[in-house]
């Protein structure tokens, strides 16, 4: 309980600090759906072009990319660590953070967290009820609950994925261009993976999961029966992969060389 | 065992690779690369009692703040054995932190933004301090250390003296009994410093709290620090009492002529011909400096004969400084300690 009430005391500081610089706080918000609106309108351009991708309707897509806009935004929120080897390896700020009685993960998590990330949720939700109502799909009782099983699956994947990169710059803090490739990579998940060929839906369904963040768990409240086994392996998937990158930090933290002075 | 720190044959390599020269040497690196181990702490060895003020010095690289971070949990050691507070600083990082302060001098603990007060009460949260230990405790620290009317202001407006107080009291939220300050006087002025050590001692009579200080200001190590060990190329070359280290090295004193007109090393070395002397020259061909051996005798002799032989304007004694004896230590080696 006394992680819970640190994470309490984090957001309040935060909100703090937030609050004084409101006008950033906007401008983040507003880019960010900005940059929402921009994936949207792309395909709204590919389905000008046709009416089914494999088998797809465009309302489908469109609710495939509203749920993965969900996890996402989780993802982003708390586990949007892109920067740690330039700010915690190279700077060396991971000397302060190991000398504090918290898991150095945790704490590092508590420091980036970005909490107007949370936005995406709404902005996903909306996208998810457009194109559910287009869909006719309703609504079952366990199916909040499941949403939300999926989603929290989901985000572990991206957050799995995304601290065992960070976790390299323990063995080399020299930098990688290797974050912006994964989050091009990421996007691949938010399309159903059957337009794809076997071997890249192979890798993102076992190798770099990202699969599991948007297509496979949406597919199960799209009725796709199909899909329902990768569905019901979301929250497997985000526990193991996130359970890995905790074992690697772990690891990774004895090999931390420090900065110089 | 009663000690704080227990260090043994700990030593830590770090593994580098070199590169080969030119285009050629290039190539053959991207195959197979050189490695070469470096020693920066070399199988040292350290006791400290608990109530104890021990400075840490040595040049830059020679391992002194490598030591510090084996000690502190940060890094791994490559070998050897570290006990602090009858815990293994790597095997329970998390409980281990909670029994020690650490300042770096060149980092900060604070967050930036917000106010001295709320980093305070986020960091009694992060170490659990509860409510009455905190303001017990703080009260005295933040009195002491004169830091009641910062306490409000976001810490990016305070200055770097104002900052290195609050920086101070920030390790200490957690009263630990053992604190480490890696270079906590660097950028000062000298009342920000006066004002540190006096607060050190305090800290250190009234919760027998036990402190290790790295620094390359020597005033600080003479006003705080009976004990000195001394690092050089990852051994420790020196371990004892500061008095002790200037009476072996510091022996000799140094006399400062200024004369009247030029003299020649010849013609001094005549005048003082029956004492132990060593001429060196100084900024112009008027100042000489004699160094002979701290004997009151020999000193008034030397300055007897000479003054008797020549006209002088100025004449000063001078004791070597520690400064100078740490610079000669590292300059000769340890040959006669």
């Amino acid at each position: 309980m006394s992680h819970l009430s640190i994470f309490v005391q984090y957001v309040g500081q935060y909100m703090k600090t937030r609050l004084t610089y409101r006008s950033d706080m906007v401008v983040e918000i507003m880019s960010d759906l900005l940059f929402q609106a921009v994936n949207l309108i792309f395909i709204l351009v590919v389905f000008g072009h046709t009416n089914l991708l494999s088998g797809w309707s465009k309302d489908e897509i469109i609710f495939i990319y509203g749920f993965f806009l969900v996890p996402f935004a989780l993802f982003s929120t708390f586990f949007n660590i892109w920067d740690f080897n330039e700010r915690y390896i190279v700077k060396g700020e991971l000397d302060r953070i190991l000398t504090r009685p918290i898991h150095s993960l945790f704490q590092v998590i508590l420091e980036r967290m970005e909490l107007e990330s949370m936005f995406g949720v709404v902005t996903g939700l909306a996208v998810m009820f457009y194109a559910g109502s287009n869909l006719g799909l309703t609504i079952s009782w366990y199916d909040p609950l499941l949403f939300l099983l999926f989603v929290l699956g989901g985000a572990f994947v991206y957050a799995g994925i995304f601290i065992s990169l960070a976790t390299i710059s323990f063995w080399s803090d020299s930098r990688t261009d290797i974050m912006p490739m994964m989050y091009n990579i990421g996007n691949f998940g938010r399309y159903p993976v059957d337009i794809y060929n076997q071997i890249i839906r192979y890798v993102l369904t076992w190798i770099l999961p990202f699969a599991f963040v948007g297509v496979y768990p949406a597919a199960f409240f799209l009725d796709k029966t199909e899909w329902y086994g990768y569905a019901y392996l979301t929250p497997v998937m985000g526990i193991f992969f996130f359970s890995l990158s905790i074992f690697l930090w772990n690891i990774g933290v004895t090999k931390y060389r420090g900065a110089g002075s | 065992m009663n000690s704080m720190i227990h260090v043994e044959n700990l030593t830590k390599e770090f593994k580098s690779y070199s590169s080969r020269s030119g285009l050629k040497g290039a190539f053959r690196d991207l195959l197979t690369r050189n490695y070469k181990i470096h020693r920066a702490v070399d199988s040292i060895s350290l006791d400290v009692k608990p109530g104890e003020m021990i400075g840490y010095i040595g040049e830059n690289g020679a391992g002194k703040s490598t030591t510090i971070k084996m000690l502190t949990g940060i890094l791994t050691p490559t070998s050897g054995e570290v006990l602090i507070n009858g815990m293994n600083p790597h095997k329970e990082r998390e409980k281990f932190v909670k029994t020690i302060g650490v300042v770096f001098g060149q980092r900060s603990q604070l967050w930036w933004d917000i106010a001295v007060q709320e980093s305070f009460r986020l960091l009694k949260k992060v170490y659990n301090v509860s409510e009455e230990d905190y303001n017990s405790h703080m009260a005295m620290v933040i009195e002491a250390l004169d830091i009641a009317p910062l306490l409000d202001k976001p810490v990016r407006k305070l200055s770097l003296g104002q900052r290195m107080r609050c920086e101070l009291a920030a390790a200490l939220i957690h009263n630990p009994p053992l604190l480490f300050l890696d270079e906590p006087t660097i950028g000062l002025d000298v009342l920000v410093k006066l004002k540190i050590r006096e607060f050190l001692k305090e800290l250190n009579k009234q919760y027998n709290t036990t402190v290790m200080l790295t620094t390359h200001d020597l005033s600080d190590i003479e006003a705080l620090c009976e004990r000195v060990v001394m690092l050089d190329e990852g051994k420790i070359i020196y371990d004892g009492s500061l008095s002790q280290l200037k009476t072996s090295w510091g022996e000799g004193k140094q006399i400062q002529f200024h004369f009247k007109t030029p003299k020649t090393r010849d013609e001094l070395i005549r005048s003082t011909c029956q004492q132990l002397v060593v001429w060196e020259p100084g900024e112009n061909e008027n100042t000489w400096t004699a160094n002979v051996t701290n004997d009151e005798d020999i000193i008034s002799q030397v300055i007897g004969e000479v003054v008797a032989n020549h006209q002088i304007l100025d004449l000063k004694i001078l004791e070597t400084s520690t400064e100078e004896i740490i610079r000669n230590i590292y300059e000769e080696g340890i040959i006669h300690g």
